[in-house]
């Protein structure tokens, strides 16, 4: 049998039909959709896509995850079509110009984003449908409804291959310009393959990560149907804690700042409360497993969330390997390393640092062929981490090669990318971004010609207002939360770039 | 006054300083440590607290805004009252 992941959403649709696939609440009640209603309804879109001539074709998702979202992404991987899935708290320029260098031709638009259709439209000439995932069709756009119904009487299309693109992931580019990641049908398969676990269907998930993020969509949404388990989609960050004891989740992904989160709320309630009772009411009575991974978790989190019985698993990986690398688990545990390489996946290392190869490892950058040659070289992935493996198979890392910033949400920001919209401001000469207690810091030397004539006040509340500018059009993450103004130009090679382990001199104090 | 009170009572859950040692020109990240999610969650135990629900979504750019207490205090009071 093929590994594809057609071939495993067919034997999901045998095996777990009567099942719960999806539970997401209305207000405070949970609904839910078993498998054999979401198979239905994957493959009513299917059949859309058969009757709308989408065969070998890209088609984007815009919105946040819903059991609607879900239904479509499904549609779209298990046909031989690729998603791509968008991070919709992006500005709305930068969703254009994805959709745009992705060569969609389909896009399923949740109704909250709706204004984006008009630009899509005006924008992106290869687009030739947009279908709103929930709410009425505005201009210009269908509904899902209108998919399904034109699919009647159509057959489903022809399957994917294992080669074929399924996902096309978008991801911060040193560069400044964010990189289309390839994943291929048996990129994906073989990841969840290699992370499975013992565990019998009806296992509760709770997803809280973001949806176009891989590590959601792999280790939560695709490695649970294989299980058959439950998966519950969290409403809202804000009530993670709050879903926690509604859904009474088995099992939960996170980023390390949710757990640092959930730590303090723990620590809130004092030393007199036992930690079994704590446990109940923070985790609910079933909570035992949490993975984690996207940025370096510190080993004193695994320590404490043991002793309230909860086993925290890192992993590592990135979107480029479909995405996980490495993990920790059960019986097979190093708290403070990334664990052990999966069974998919080769490595070693090449001046400190670490390379892949394996079934997981992507096809290349979509449209980018200069950086896929940097990045893959004879089949070895280059991570740009600089890690060591130790001598029972454990890998740590210990360093980055490229000038990423990793913040404990798992987001990486390319500092040359805000760098660059930044500098087209006059007031600023030089700008380095920089990553400290998980914020972000803007380090700019002032264009001296013009603030000659104003106070250090003048120049840093002139300055401020322009990042908040930037700050207004971003998502949380990417938004600068610090600025140093520096009296003196960076320092810089001989080649007159700046060199970046040395901003932190001759700042002011 | 009460929402004030509630306030810092909560965000005493996710820092290390006292609610009555909380003063309203405090930044949240730099004086009382909160991270993007503590500041998130918080406000999600403050919906609870009130039994309100705000519209707005994690990627809002209402958020963009909040630096100190008082901001955080006005972003709350502006949905208790609309309530």
């Amino acid at each position: 049998m093929s590994k594809t992941i057609y071939t495993m959403w067919k034997r999901c649709e045998e095996q777990y039909s009567d099942l719960p696939a999806v539970r997401w609440l209305v207000k405070k009640d949970v609904q839910e959709r078993s498998y054999g209603e979401l198979a239905a309804a994957v493959t009513a879109i299917k059949k859309g896509f058969a009757a709308q001539s989408f065969a070998h074709k890209h088609i984007a998702l815009i919105g946040t995850a819903s059991a609607e979202w879900i239904e479509a992404y499904m549609a779209v991987v298990t046909s031989n079509n690729a998603a791509v899935p968008m991070d919709s708290g992006l500005p709305a320029e930068d969703i254009i110009d994805l959709v745009y260098r992705s060569d969609s031709e389909g896009v399923f638009l949740d109704e909250k984003f709706a204004s984006l259709a008009e630009k899509i439209k005006a924008n992106c000439p290869l687009v030739r449908k947009i279908w709103m995932l929930s709410g009425d069709s505005v201009e210009g756009t269908e509904t899902v409804a209108n998919l399904i119904n034109a699919g009647e009487g159509y057959d489903e299309p022809e399957q994917p291959e294992e080669d074929d693109v399924s996902m096309i992931v978008y991801t911060s580019g040193t560069t400044g310009k964010s990189k289309g990641v390839m994943l291929t049908q048996c990129n994906l398969y073989s990841n969840i393959e290699a992370v499975l676990y013992e565990e019998g269907p009806g296992l509760v998930f709770l997803s809280v990560l973001p949806v176009h993020h891989a590590f959601c969509l792999t280790m939560d949404w695709l490695n649970g149907f294989w299980m058959g388990s439950v998966l519950c989609i969290n409403d809202n960050l804000r009530h993670m804690i709050r879903n926690i004891g509604i859904y009474n989740p088995d099992v939960m992904l996170m980023v390390p700042l949710m757990l640092e989160t959930i730590y303090k709320r723990l620590k809130s309630f004092g030393n007199d409360v036992p930690p079994e009772a704590l446990a109940q009411k923070v985790f609910g009575p079933k909570l035992k497993r949490i993975f984690t991974g996207g940025a370096h978790l510190d080993p004193y989190y695994i320590e404490e969330f043991e002793k309230y019985g909860i086993k925290v698993y890192e992993g590592y990986g990135m979107s480029e390997c479909s995405p996980v690398i490495t993990n920790n688990r059960e019986g097979a545990c190093k708290p403070g390393s990334i664990g052990r390489a999966l069974s998919n996946a080769e490595i070693k290392f090449e001046n400190g640092e670490i390379l892949v190869r394996g079934t997981s490892v992507m096809k290349g950058y979509y449209n980018m062929e200069k950086e896929t040659e940097e990045t893959l070289k004879d089949g070895w992935l280059h991570t740009g981490d600089k890690g060591y493996i130790d001598e029972d198979g454990f890998i740590f890392i210990n360093g980055r090669v490229k000038n990423l910033i990793i913040l404990s949400n798992g987001e990486n920001i390319s500092p040359e990318e805000i760098e660059g919209k930044l500098a087209l401001n006059d007031l600023i000469d030089e700008i380095i971004v920089t990553g400290e207690d998980n914020l972000l810091t803007a380090r700019i030397y002032p264009e001296q010609e013009l603030v000659k004539n104003m106070s250090e006040d003048e120049i840093a509340a002139a300055l401020q207002k322009i990042l908040d500018g930037y700050n207004k059009s971003q998502p949380t993450y990417k938004q600068l939360s610090r600025l140093v103004v520096r009296k003196n130009p960076f320092f810089k090679n001989a080649s007159r770039k700046i060199i970046r382990t040395e901003v932190l001199r001759d700042e002011p104090i | 006054m009460e929402i004030e009170k509630k306030f810092k009572e909560v965000a005493e859950r996710y820092c290390s300083v006292k609610a009555d040692e909380i003063t309203n020109d405090m930044k949240l990240r730099d004086d009382l440590g909160l991270s993007s999610l503590d500041l998130m969650t918080l406000l999600g135990d403050l919906e609870d607290e009130f039994d309100i629900e705000f519209e707005f979504s994690e990627d809002d750019n209402k958020l963009a805004g909040i630096v100190t207490v008082e901001d955080a205090i006005n972003l709350f009071k502006e949905y208790a009252d609309a309530e």
